[in-house]
């Protein structure tokens, strides 16, 4: 008789981490035979990856800067999954964060202690606007926020791109595609790893313990959970909704400010670079933790980071993009299979 | 004037195909309960198949066959991941979108700026292709153009409502522990439907490639895949209503295009963002203007959950 499987409806974290550990191997394996398929020495470009990403001190600057926006799209998408809605719009609202930043920091001048905290308010705002007709037609009319979110998106880049090739274009340097370098930027503290990084770092810890230790997170938690049990207990859901999709909105937002003003210096299409993407993957991979949010998005930062050096060994960055997909692919079922375990047959009463 | 107009209807016709096909091949998905976002991979992925197999063998129908197969193998990738092995629909669906865009432009790469060597030609219905600007938009076009407006939609309705088989499919996504109950293999309809969604969403990219954009491009799909999905919840989730709202989609591409072409005083990126900006439109302002509408267009009660019989 055939082993019968069993599915637990609850495991531990540490026989996840197992099956995660063993999808990402598989990645690894599949990407291998693909390369070595294609030609390439599999372990020769293995040693270069350790060697730039972990292996270097330029490497764990690129590392950090990576992981700044997965920090802040992945807590975004993280606090609105809780309450059961998937924003996918963190992309278009890294844009706008963006925008909002890059009209002060281009047009306004005075000292960096000044603008850059004016630079920042002005993205959240921005970022928050960006969200708010998903976030209303949501609360209010139950408009399915993963369509009107996503879309947006496309809406964004495409703003984007206007001001960088259009009104705003560099009129000094003539570049294409792109706006005036910034007059001020986010200091650095350790080689090109900016302040952005320990911000995004406090400001996850801190929702962290907003969710997990407020009142306000319960709410939030059980709206998710069971909104009429929550409506019933009193809380009011719709307002819950509309602050954390705002609140959402407003972290990817910081997202596009901290890419801006701390990394790129200057507004110019594809700034986004799929951080708003990626943020979603951090998010499900995170599981709805936002303390789990730091080892997720440092995965993908890793996964990125391989991917400019493969990059430097002509993989496409389409190349790497599909590399991401079947990670994620193959993460996704190892989360459901960890639930899984064989079971001796149950022996049959013999005649 | 009349000739602005037969262009526009025309255009409208040829641009809504791509998300009519891809549309009506999520609505079986999600009328079996299980949300497919992968579909602008697969649409990637069978535009780029349909380019390969057209300049190696110039056949356009074994292209269109080809792009179809790749989305089939596709959705039943994604449908093992989500309906056997029940894994999050969000992620994978996401995860089959990188996996697509990226793989497409991969293989794809050498395959970039050459036009296709062979599309569908016009077969126009005789007779009714002479009536003035309707007739060329809707009876001028491509034998594809028909299947997609007539054929597909009508086959889907006549299985979904007006077949046992259709009350079967539609109660595994409205409520699949009593389906189950009821003897329906919940686990195999999933699958499958899944599966022929997927064809559907990769024979879009075929015909994306084949009968309106005949030249293959990284990012040519950009975005269509996402509208489609967003035109399965303005159409409810119905067949015909979906390709309507291909059609309409149609209809705006259209204008952008217009615009462009006659030097409108508006910037083309604010024209390119018209069809996303509409969409948002379609699908809040209705249930908005008729609360009614909210319970018309419902989605399966049982979409995006998996369902796991030991735990009902």
């Amino acid at each position: 008789m055939a082993t019968r499987l069993q599915r637990l409806p609850t495991i531990s974290p540490a026989r996840r981490l197992a099956w995660r550990a063993g999808a990402i191997l598989a990645a690894l394996l599949v990407t291998t035979l693909f390369l070595a398929a294609s030609g390439r020495d599999p372990r020769l470009l293995a040693d270069l990856v350790v060697r730039s990403t972990v292996g270097s001190r330029f490497g764990l600057e690129d590392l950090a800067l990576f992981m700044t926006p997965l920090m802040l799209t992945g807590a975004a998408v993280t606090i609105t999954s809780r309450i059961g809605i998937w924003n996918i719009g963190a992309e278009g609202q890294f844009y706008a964060g963006a925008i909002g930043a890059a009209a002060i920091g281009l047009f306004l001048p005075g000292p960096a202690i000044v603008i850059l905290p004016l630079m920042a308010l002005a993205g959240i705002l921005c970022g928050m606007g960006w969200i708010l007709i998903p976030t209303l037609a949501r609360a209010y009319a139950g408009v399915n926020e993963i369509i009107t979110t996503l879309l947006l998106n496309f809406v964004a880049a495409l703003l984007t791109s206007y001001l960088a090739v259009g009104p705003w274009h560099d009129r000094v340097t003539g570049a294409l595609a792109s706006t005036g370098r910034l007059p001020v930027q986010i200091p650095e503290f350790w080689g090109a790893v900016h302040w952005g990084f320990p911000l995004a770092l406090a400001i996850v810890l801190a929702l962290a313990l907003l969710m997990a230790r407020t009142g306000w997170g319960y709410q939030v938690t059980i709206s998710g959970a069971n909104d009429q049990a929550a409506r019933y207990a009193g809380i009011p859901v719709r307002a819950r909704i509309i602050a954390v999709m705002l609140a959402s909105g407003g972290l990817a937002a910081l997202a596009g400010v901290f890419e801006l003003a701390g990394t790129v210096h200057r507004l110019q299409g594809g700034l986004a670079n799929n951080f708003g993407y990626f943020g979603i993957v951090v998010a499900v991979l995170a599981r709805g933790s936002c303390l789990n949010v730091l080892p997720a998005a440092l995965l993908m930062a890793f996964i990125l980071d391989s991917g400019i050096v493969l990059q430097t060994q002509q993989l496409t960055a389409s190349t790497v993009l599909a590399i991401t997909g079947l990670v994620l692919f193959l993460i996704a079922l190892g989360d459901e299979l960890a639930h899984y375990r064989p079971v001796a047959p149950r022996a049959e009463p013999t005649p | 004037m009349i000739a602005l107009l037969t262009g526009m209807l025309t255009t409208a016709v040829l641009a809504g195909g791509v998300l009519a096909l891809a549309a009506l091949g999520e609505v079986l998905a999600e009328r079996v309960g299980v949300t497919n976002l992968g579909v602008e991979g697969l649409m990637s992925m069978g535009a780029v198949v349909a380019i390969i197999t057209v300049v190696a063998t110039p056949h356009p129908w074994l292209g269109l066959l080809a792009a179809t197969l790749t989305g089939a193998a596709g959705g039943m990738i994604f449908a093992f991941a989500t309906v056997i092995v029940r894994a999050n629909q969000v992620l994978c669906g996401l995860a089959v979108t990188f996996l697509g865009l990226g793989l497409s432009a991969t293989i794809g790469h050498d395959y970039a700026g050459i036009p296709s060597p062979v599309t569908f030609g016009r077969t126009p219905i005789p007779l009714l292709s002479a009536i003035p600007i309707v007739g060329p938009a809707f009876f001028g076009q491509n034998v594809l153009v028909y299947l997609i407006y007539l054929l597909l939609p009508a086959a889907a309705t006549q299985l979904l409502f007006h077949t046992r088989h259709g009350l079967n499919l539609r109660a595994v996504g409205e409520n699949p522990a009593a389906a189950d109950a009821a003897g329906i293999p919940v686990a195999s309809i999933r699958f499958w439907y899944v599966t022929l969604g997927a064809a559907l969403a990769g024979a879009a990219g075929g015909y994306l490639t084949l009968a309106y954009v005949p030249v293959w491009s990284e990012g040519l799909v950009a975005g269509r895949g996402w509208i489609a999905l967003a035109l399965v919840i303005f159409a409810g989730y119905r067949p015909f209503a979906a390709t309507c709202s291909g059609l309409l989609f149609g209809l705006i591409t259209a204008l952008a295009y217009v615009g462009q072409a006659r030097n409108w005083p508006i910037a083309p990126a604010f024209l390119n963002m018209l069809p996303y900006l509409g969409t948002m439109a379609f699908i809040i302002v209705p249930v908005v203007v008729w609360h009614r509408m909210r319970r018309i267009m419902a989605a399966p009660a049982a979409l995006g959950v998996p369902y796991h019989r030991n735990v009902r």
